[in-house]
């Protein structure tokens, strides 16, 4: 076994090195690469293929087929008020949050970024809604929510309401109601990102602003915001991204209503799936990516921007 | 101190302790609900008069959460260190190797982040089907232990290795497998305990997919559990869906109070380092 190889070595040593790059070079990466590569190309690539396939068709998943009908998919979604309902909401949804995600955890962040005891318990006990499964925090709020739960007690004390009140019930209410429990979901985390944004503000800005007399609210305007720009870009591109796709907390707690009130593009496209309209499912679900394109493609903009004006 | 400081301090505490009770708040009303005792109504006063844990128990008994929580376990259990492994495989050539396709590799991984899985389920339901992997454990599995994210991840986190590191070990004659698994995966350990902390969230806590795929009650995980339960969500039931709530987060609490400073470092990972 030993000597075989150093008898060739001696014929060819180009050739051995040529045959050692192609076992060795060639094939390594790929070797490495091949456990995810099928994974991924069966259970992500296939499937999205499939998807983009079944929305020119009319297919039939209990028969396996269906005839190709071009773009009457799309032309039946476009038509369909439902849809266009799905995307206001999904707009709507996306204008109640994002403000909120913006400025709610900056304020946070604010807060646990000051030198005081017992700040890092405070962070903790503001991340905990972040580790929580979506399906607890969902039920979880439902109930709060309930006629003889808290909320509706408090709105009632603060006489915004005569009797007793569940907000997810009300259709000029639901969707708010919904808004709420992403935003309380995603307090933490978002803060996490400001917090990290924070702590790369130079001190002496501040140490300077406060020999000038800055106050509090000042510093907050003048300095802090200003400076915390990229983050302010990531939480956003990150809150749309995301917001898109909402699917549990609205699935859970209204399931779409009451009347289309919460049916968002997701919902509409978990609708479809569930009365078996794939097709449709299908073209729905080409919207949500192009959509979700454009998102990404706004985000790639803006980081890169934001990565030119770091470096210059 | 002076006197306007302390003022200052006080309104401090003030805001962040109603801010605490904000997040905190829903979990402790949860937890008296769930340990209220049969005859004790739901709403009304807050704390429990009788505090008992008979809720916990018949979540685990009559409402075959502890089934529920075995599968929970078995899949997320297999799918953290399976996707630690694949993805840490797959991103290393992506990071350190130069061949042909690697830059059309990682661009399809990349870009199948932002396609939604809602787009995708129908066909994926009917491949699950025609695999043989509706009601098992590993249909549930497969859809975790290899994920762009996690590649993603890696990647970023093999490119901060120095390469003088990897180049003497080459010198010293090692071969590409041995490079990677001896001197540059110990290098990214902090990374794989974060992608290992995102593997945990995402499939103990996943709904869509396990709801689609499991239509057998013996292959329910705890989100699907939980949703069945709460079809009837009324007076009768209330108690013991939030004692089955507060069953389902205790894991996570558990790891996030273990694996805290990972958690957040793991957020700005994600965000502002990729």
């Amino acid at each position: 076994m030993n000597r075989e190889p150093i008898v060739m070595k001696n014929i060819s040593v180009k050739s051995a090195r040529r045959q050692r790059k192609w076992s060795g070079a060639f094939l390594t990466p790929w070797m490495f690469l091949l456990p995810s590569i099928v994974i991924l190309g069966l259970f992500l690539g296939y499937p999205i293929l499939e998807a983009f396939r079944w929305s020119f068709l009319d297919y039939k998943i209990i028969a396996g087929t269906g005839e190709f009908v071009g773009l009457a998919n799309f032309q039946e979604i476009f038509a369909d008020k439902y849809f266009w309902n799905a995307l206001i909401n999904t707009i709507l949804f996306l204008v109640i949050v994002l403000p909120l995600n913006v400025f709610l955890p900056m304020i946070l962040a604010a807060l646990v970024n000051q030198k005081i005891r017992g700040v890092e318990t405070f962070r903790i006990l503001y991340y905990l809604p972040v580790i929580t499964p979506m399906v607890v925090a969902a039920l979880m709020w439902k109930m709060l929510y309930s006629q003889n739960g808290i909320i509706a007690e408090i709105l009632l004390f603060l006489g915004i309401f005569d009797s007793p009140t569940n907000l997810l019930v009300q259709s000029s209410t639901a969707l708010v109601a919904v808004s709420a429990i992403t935003v309380w979901k995603g307090l933490g985390y978002y803060m996490i990102i400001y917090l990290a944004g924070l702590q790369s503000i130079p001190k002496d800005v501040y140490e300077s602003a406060e020999i000038d007399g800055a106050s509090v609210w000042q510093k907050f305007t003048k300095i802090t915001v200003p400076m915390l720009t990229p983050s302010i870009t990531l939480v956003s591109v990150m809150t749309i991204i995301a917001g898109m796709k909402v699917f549990e907390e609205i699935a859970l707690t209204t399931g779409g209503g009451p009347a289309g009130a919460t049916t968002t593009l997701v919902m509409y496209i978990y609708e479809k799936f569930n009365s078996l309209d794939v097709s449709i499912a299908s073209a729905a679900g080409l919207v949500l990516l192009v959509l979700a394109i454009g998102a990404s493609l706004l985000q790639m903009k803006l980081t890169s921007k934001r990565e030119d004006d770091l470096r210059a | 101190m002076k006197p306007k400081q302390f003022t200052q301090k006080l309104w401090l505490y003030a805001l962040m302790i109603f801010i605490t009770c904000l997040t905190v708040g829903p979990f402790l009303i949860t937890l008296f609900i769930a340990m209220k005792s049969p005859t004790e109504g739901i709403y009304g006063a807050m704390l429990p008069e009788n505090p008992t844990f008979e809720n916990f128990v018949s979540a685990f008994d009559k409402a075959n959460f502890s089934l529920y929580f075995l599968n929970t376990t078995i899949v997320t259990a297999l799918a953290i260190p399976l996707n630690l492994l694949f993805c840490s495989l797959a991103a290393y050539p992506l990071a350190r190797m130069n061949f042909k396709g690697r830059s059309v590799v990682l661009a399809l991984i990349i870009s199948t982040m932002m396609v939604p899985f809602q787009l995708y389920m129908a066909p994926l339901f009917q491949l699950s089907g025609e695999l043989g992997l509706r009601n098992t454990h590993v249909g549930l599995i497969v859809m975790q232990v290899s994920t762009a994210f996690g590649i993603f991840l890696l990647r970023q986190a093999y490119l901060r290795v120095p390469k003088e590191l990897e180049e003497s070990a080459y010198l010293d004659g090692a071969n590409k497998f041995k490079v990677w698994y001896l001197v540059a995966l110990p290098l990214v350990k902090p990374t794989l305990v974060t992608l290992a902390i995102f593997t945990f969230m995402g499939t103990w806590g996943d709904y869509l997919w396990p709801l689609i795929n499991s239509t057998d009650s013996s292959r329910y995980t705890l989100s699907i559990g939980l949703a069945q339960l709460s079809q009837n969500f009324d007076g009768s039931n209330l108690k013991l869906i939030s004692a089955a709530s507060i069953l389902t987060t205790i894991p996570t609490l558990v790891i996030f109070i273990w694996l805290q400073r990972y958690f957040i470092s793991g957020a700005t990972d994600g965000a502002v380092k990729g």
